[in-house]
């Protein structure tokens, strides 16, 4: 007995190797990981490009951006994506020049539970960081309660909720608090994942999302789509000009309106509390960022193509999706950069 | 006098009988609660596009989780071929041969490899296949599975062999029969149903495994054409598509995750009738 489930096991996995030899044809692989944020937009991209060119296959898979520039930088994947753009000292450990490619615009909002109190609760950026601070403690503080006429706010404590795992969204949102508020840049500062000075942790969008769903006077910050896809509400902001603004689409584009003439050529830019009546502060670019050699020409060369694609095709799926287009002068920018890709 | 005390007795009786059905209840409530939420939350996506359909992306209807399904069948399949002769054979060693402070060094390691977490191992592999070979690849993520796989074969099939008469090998050696030979024909071939359990419960625990492929097999959202190349597997699937904020992607998790749960369920099932068809 022993024997013939042996051979039959033999049998089967050989049987299973040459299926998958066999399988085995000119088609290329090209395989990227990083940031979560744009995952949604990239796998729909992807998907759209392989009936365009079916010669190619490409493969994301969203490992956070941290990990995304960590295996670009270690050569296990033909490009990296990420939210946050690479410091100086990232860009030297790697073995190559990196190149970064703006794809899209995201928006963080600030959401919250509220008994009775639907979106667009009116907030000062400053009020937002003195809240997440501790400074402000209670809901009805005369700070908020001053924005928000005729809205009634209960006499409780508020609770903030965070990020506890390493974020590019966390990244945007610290960027934004350490802009419009001093004392946040010194004690805090920004980053992927940063010491809070109150509140509690939830893992994710969705830990984040849950625990406010679950946590009533509970506030905290969460990815635009995320917000529309799963109907939280969502707080209206004070921007650079002093308009409360709220979060869309539109909003987010008029943010990058005011970075344009201030473009770097490499893109490594923040677009947090940008000047502009229209402009969400909580916005940031993410980017695809890839070797500026590539080493195999084939790869390099499909690479390049579905850049192409993506930066004009791919840019009108973007809305749908609650993701906001790259503007026209970027994408002028960013037509040039592709073009100094070697392959 | 009697009487009372008779009653008292009952009364002991039936609150420590209440008690311990009681906590037995609770031992049984999470699995049910468990299982009755992913069935509710799963059947519904269930079909037979989930089988044979690989996912497409948020809005559009449809789509599945074949490559995923496929992707941990190759996975596992490979794991297996490397690591259940390890595993069988090592505890052949250990039973028939091994004696001594090698034999207690060999199952202390193998304790310690069994206790070590997934996502070490991952890790390991990491480093070991992913970064010099400079790409992720489904060779990676078997070689972490089996890993995982070569511990827990050992010792279920150790203690399947330590069961087996000793005056059956006796027998087969009074005929002249080389004890290479008795080991593997008689001793093992005893054994075999137990084996196989061991076996089996050994793939339903890898099945489960997320964290050593995320670092290793990493995933695919197509079909794999090589084993050198990124793969998709059920587990993987699951946590991406969990995490993500669109809704029609979570039903597709709660799919997987009922044909994973159910999977592990038969797999379970499937060990017990052998383990228990042999006392029969």
């Amino acid at each position: 007995m022993f024997s013939t489930i042996r051979k039959t096991v033999l049998t089967l996995a050989l049987l299973a190797s040459v299926c998958v030899a066999g399988q085995a044809s000119a088609e290329t692989l090209i395989n990227g990981a990083g940031a979560t944020f744009p995952y949604p937009l990239y796998s729909k991209w992807f998907s759209e490009y392989a009936k365009i060119d079916t010669s190619v296959k490409f493969n994301y898979q969203s490992i956070g951006s941290g990990g995304g520039i960590k295996q670009i930088t270690a050569g296990t994947v033909d490009f990296g994506a990420s939210d946050k753009f690479l410091s100086d000292a990232e860009l030297k450990a790697a073995p190559g020049k990196l190149l970064h490619i703006p794809t899209v615009m995201g928006a963080v909002v600030v959401t919250y539970n509220l008994p009775g109190v639907h979106k667009g609760l009116k907030l000062r950026s400053s009020d937002v960081a003195d809240i997440f601070l501790g400074k402000i403690t209670k809901w009805n503080d005369k700070r908020i309660a001053d924005d928000n006429p005729g809205v009634k706010l209960p006499n409780e404590s508020i609770i903030v909720v965070h990020r506890s795992d390493g974020s590019g969204t966390t990244s945007i949102f610290t960027d934004y608090l350490s802009s419009v508020n001093q004392e946040w840049h010194g004690k805090v500062g920004k980053g992927a994942s940063v010491n809070w000075p109150i509140g509690l942790g939830g893992k994710g969008n969705e830990g984040v999302a849950g625990q406010i769903k679950n946590t009533k006077n509970s506030i905290g910050y969460v990815e635009l789509a995320y917000a529309f896809e799963n109907k939280l509400p969502y707080a209206t902001l004070m921007n650079k000009n002093g308009k409360f603004v709220e979060p869309s689409i539109k909003t987010t584009s008029a943010a990058a309106a005011g970075a344009v003439k201030h473009m770097p050529a490499d893109y490594r830019v923040s677009l947090v509390n940008q000047p502009g009546d229209d402009a969400y502060p909580i916005v940031g670019f993410t980017w695809l960022v890839v070797y500026e050699h590539q080493k195999d020409a084939v790869k390099g060369k499909k690479l390049v193509e579905f850049l192409n694609w993506e930066l004009h095709k791919g840019q009108k799926m973007a809305a749908g999706m609650l993701y906001a287009p790259l503007p026209a002068p970027v994408v002028k920018m960013v037509e040039k950069t592709i073009k100094t890709i070697k392959h | 006098m009697i009487l009372r005390s008779i009653t008292l007795r009952r009364t002991a009786n039936l609150s420590a009988t209440l008690l311990m059905g009681g906590a037995t209840l609770l031992v049984l409530l999470p699995l049910i609660i468990i299982f009755y939420h992913i069935v509710k939350m799963g059947i519904s996506s269930i079909s037979l596009d989930f089988f044979t359909q690989i996912p497409k992306p948020t809005g559009e209807a449809g789509g599945g989780m074949a490559n995923g399904i496929a992707g941990s069948a190759i996975m596992i399949g490979m794991a297996s071929l490397v690591g259940l002769p390890i595993g069988i054979f090592g505890a052949v060693y250990l039973t028939e041969y091994g004696t001594g402070k090698l034999a207690t060094a060999i199952r202390f390691c193998a304790d310690v490899l069994s206790g070590i977490p997934s996502i070490i191992t991952g890790m390991v592999a990491y480093s070991m296949l992913v970064v010099p070979l400079k790409g992720f690849s489904a060779l990676a993520g078997s070689f972490a599975l089996s890993l995982i796989m070569i511990p827990i074969v050992l010792r279920t099939t150790e203690e399947q062999l330590k069961m087996v008469p000793a005056t059956l090998r006796e027998a087969s050696l009074a005929l002249g029969v080389p004890l290479w030979r008795t080991s593997i024909k008689v001793t093992l071939r005893s054994a075999l149903t137990g084996v196989i359990t061991g076996v089996l419960l050994a793939i339903a625990r890898v099945a489960g495994e997320t964290a050593p492929l995320l670092f290793t097999a990493l995933g695919n959202q197509f079909w794999s054409k090589k084993l050198t190349e990124p793969m998709a597997a059920l587990p993987l699937q699951i946590f991406n598509f969990a995490i993500s904020p669109y809704e029609d992607w979570h039903r597709l998790a709660w799919a997987g995750a009922l044909v994973l749960v159910v999977l592990m369920f038969g797999l379970s099932l499937a060990a017990r009738w052998l383990g228990r068809s042999k006392h029969s």
